[in-house]
């Protein structure tokens, strides 16, 4: 899965344990991945250590469900990140999340502003707005994941060559964010984003079925310092289905 | 061997095209399609459906907790209960059960159980499921990741609080109350007998065992279908070095009782199709979601999932309910000895019969109830007789006849 990464375990408080992933060389910027977990062969973080040292830790619950018992909100989800930073000794580091990371992305940006030199979110959960309520991902059946999340749907060669291992993975994914996104994906953020004042980027797929491109709206109300970019032909797994125009937009964004 | 009616209420007016036209019986069944008036006239069938049996003898009357569901129309079960109370003679009153995590805060549970057990004189069985993922996770917006803990949580503070001395404080993770102090008191002492109705879960059948809790198996597929689960439930019960007593297990069982095969299916062929074609079309989405199913369950059901995702799902006929099992049909003699059958293979002590089903008419489920009542249980009564039956009300129970009514003189 991550095979072309190192790997390191950090210890943290309350006997807590955090994998975390390092690929690429150059200044070090975090990775906060989708529902996929961290894989290398994801063509953003590809990308990004061409150019930068990327720092991805598996969110908690994705190695272990267990992992999940201890963090009982997105308050401790916040705290636990700051822990892994504390533990990786970096500075201010610039932050690109994806989905489910990049709400964590924007939960650790507002609970500890001073962290987060940049902020990159893509199609992030973490608002909602009963006029687009974000699309229910846990009645979607398995086998239908794939077409609801991708406009690239990956490993079909057609609709009998379903790919196990991804729905797995993804199945795997959804059981460890369902403690966060369930029933409704939003715990209050909406009153506390404005604390990161940061350069901000909001981009979202203009076909995402899951989280409507209409909450690049609420996104850049709330935040003082955002850019948006939509991707119109893009669903919600970005990375994946425009992956020139997604690295193009996010290199370029953590040069400016 | 002890015999209860069961009753699911279900809504006896579904479309016929029910399967290939909307999405889910469950969940988000349309809301139009409820007409109150039809409502009405079935709960009234039903609670008369339940208080014949109740004075035809069956040892309890069962009811049961289902939201936004068009086949089990009782999201309160207590509230039929108490409708139940007084015209139920000496039957027990089985609660299958309140769904306890949906209960906020669960002293709710606690206290409503004990007025109704105050109040039948004794009669009550207290049942704790912890409730399908379509009830729990879509309709009451339970997060899966927690929802377990939180059924735990609020058993063990039912429990804790039935059988406290005196009122305390609980700093629960998912329920924080500075007073717990149950008013009324239950009259059976120390409390209800606990009924776990399940559906499988290996980490209930366990958690029964521990706790001295009745497990019934609640399943709609008949009883050739279930020996894999009860024989997973009595290697639990050995393991731990308890006696293999049968009425610590309990089973549900369609029953339809006639005089020829052809007269079965003359007689419940229609209301069973209604049951399991249009009642049981439910989203499969909505069936195993992540966090409730562990990704390990959900690996092993994928290839089934894409072998079914093209299809579309298909209808059961009349002759594969019956060859399957789901329902025993047939003479009061062939259903004595399939019952007696469904004894040896689950070593089962407590059997739920539904006597009702589908869009079953109140007149045939009379017909049907009073016949497995009288020509029926009688021959496998004595079943288990040996052994004792730690987890039912006592016989003592206090009964006030409902007073006459009285009208006041112009």
């Amino acid at each position: 899965m991550a095979d072309g990464m190192l790997e390191q375990t950090l210890r943290l408080r309350r006997g807590h344990e955090q994998i975390v992933y390092t690929v690429g060389t150059g200044d070090p910027v975090l990775w906060l991945h989708d529902l996929n977990g961290v894989t290398d062969d994801n063509p953003l973080v590809a990308s990004l250590a061409e150019h930068y040292t990327v720092i991805a830790p598996q969110a908690p619950g994705f190695a272990h469900l267990e992992e999940l018992d201890d963090i009982r909100n997105v308050h401790e989800l916040a705290l636990h990140y700051d822990d892994v930073l504390q533990a990786l000794g970096v500075g201010p580091i610039d932050v690109v999340g994806h989905s489910f990371g990049a709400m964590i992305g924007a939960e650790l940006a507002a609970h500890f502003p001073l962290r987060v030199s940049r902020l990159v979110l893509l199609a992030p959960l973490g608002l909602w707005n009963e006029h687009y309520p974000i699309g229910d991902l846990l009645s979607v059946p398995y086998p239908a994941l794939p077409e609801f999340l991708y406009a690239r749907p990956p490993g079909a060669a057609g609709p009998d060559a379903m790919d196990v291992e991804a729905l797995v993975r993804i199945a795997q994914g959804m059981t460890s964010v369902a403690k966060f996104i369930w029933p409704i994906p939003e715990h209050g953020l909406s009153r506390r984003l404005d604390r990161y004042t940061g350069p901000t980027m909001v981009m979202f797929g203009g076909a995402d079925e899951f989280i409507p491109s209409a909450y690049a709206d609420d996104w850049t109300n709330l935040l003082p310092n955002v850019r948006r970019a939509i991707l119109p032909h893009a669903k919600h797994m970005l990375p994946a289905d425009e992956p020139a125009e997604v690295s193009k937009l996010v290199l370029d964004f953590l040069s400016a | 061997m002890k015999f209860h009616f069961f009753h699911l209420m279900p809504y006896p007016e579904l479309p016929e095209d029910f399967r290939q036209k909307y999405h889910s019986v469950w969940v988000d069944i349309p809301r139009n399609l409820y007409d109150p008036v039809v409502g009405h006239h079935a709960y009234h069938d039903y609670l008369e459906e339940l208080e014949f049996a109740a004075g035809l003898g069956f040892d309890g009357i069962c009811v049961n907790e289902h939201h936004a569901n068009g086949y089990g129309t009782m999201p309160s079960p207590n509230l039929i209960l108490a409708m139940l109370i007084r015209r139920s003679g000496n039957a027990k009153l089985i609660i299958m059960g309140n769904s306890v995590a949906l209960y906020n805060p669960p002293i709710r549970v606690a206290e409503e159980m004990a007025m109704l057990d105050v109040i039948s004189g004794g009669r009550i069985v207290a049942g704790f499921p912890v409730g399908s993922p379509m009830d729990t996770i879509f309709v009451y917006g339970q997060n899966p990741a927690t929802l377990r803990a939180k059924y735990y949580e609020g058993v063990k503070l039912i429990l804790r609080a039935w059988q406290a001395s005196e009122p305390f404080p609980f700093n629960g993770e998912f329920t924080q109350l500075r007073y717990v102090n149950i008013w009324p008191r239950t009259l059976q002492q120390p409390h209800p007998p606990v009924w776990i109705p399940g559906g499988g879960s290996v980490e209930t059948w366990g958690w029964c065992a521990d706790n001295n809790f009745l497990y019934a198996y609640l399943s709609y597929y008949g009883y050739e279908l279930a020996t894999k689960t009860m024989a997973g439930f009595w290697e639990d019960v050995d393991q731990r070095n308890l006696e293999r007593n049968p009425y610590r297990a309990g089973f549900l069982q369609f029953i339809g009782v006639a005089d020829s095969d052809a007269e079965a299916e003359r007689l419940y062929k229609e209301p069973a199709l209604y049951f399991y074609n249009r009642c049981l079309s439910v989203h499969p989405g909505f069936t195993t979601p992540a966090g409730y199913t562990s990704p390990a369950t959900i690996r092993k059901g994928l290839d089934s999932m894409i072998a079914l995702a093209g299809q579309k799902s298909s209808d059961v006929t009349w002759k594969e309910i019956v060859d399957r099992g789901y329902i025993i049909t047939g003479s009061p003699d062939t259903v004595a000895d399939r019952i007696s059958h469904l004894a040896d293979t689950l070593n089962v002590g407590h059997l739920m019969t539904l006597c009702h089903f589908g869009n079953m008419s109140k007149e045939l489920t009379m017909y049907n109830s009073e016949r497995f009542a009288r020509s029926v249980i009688p021959r496998v009564r004595d079943r288990f007789a040996e052994f004792e039956d730690k987890w039912w009300p006592s016989d003592d129970t206090l009964i006030e006849p409902a007073p006459p009514l009285t009208t006041v003189a112009p």
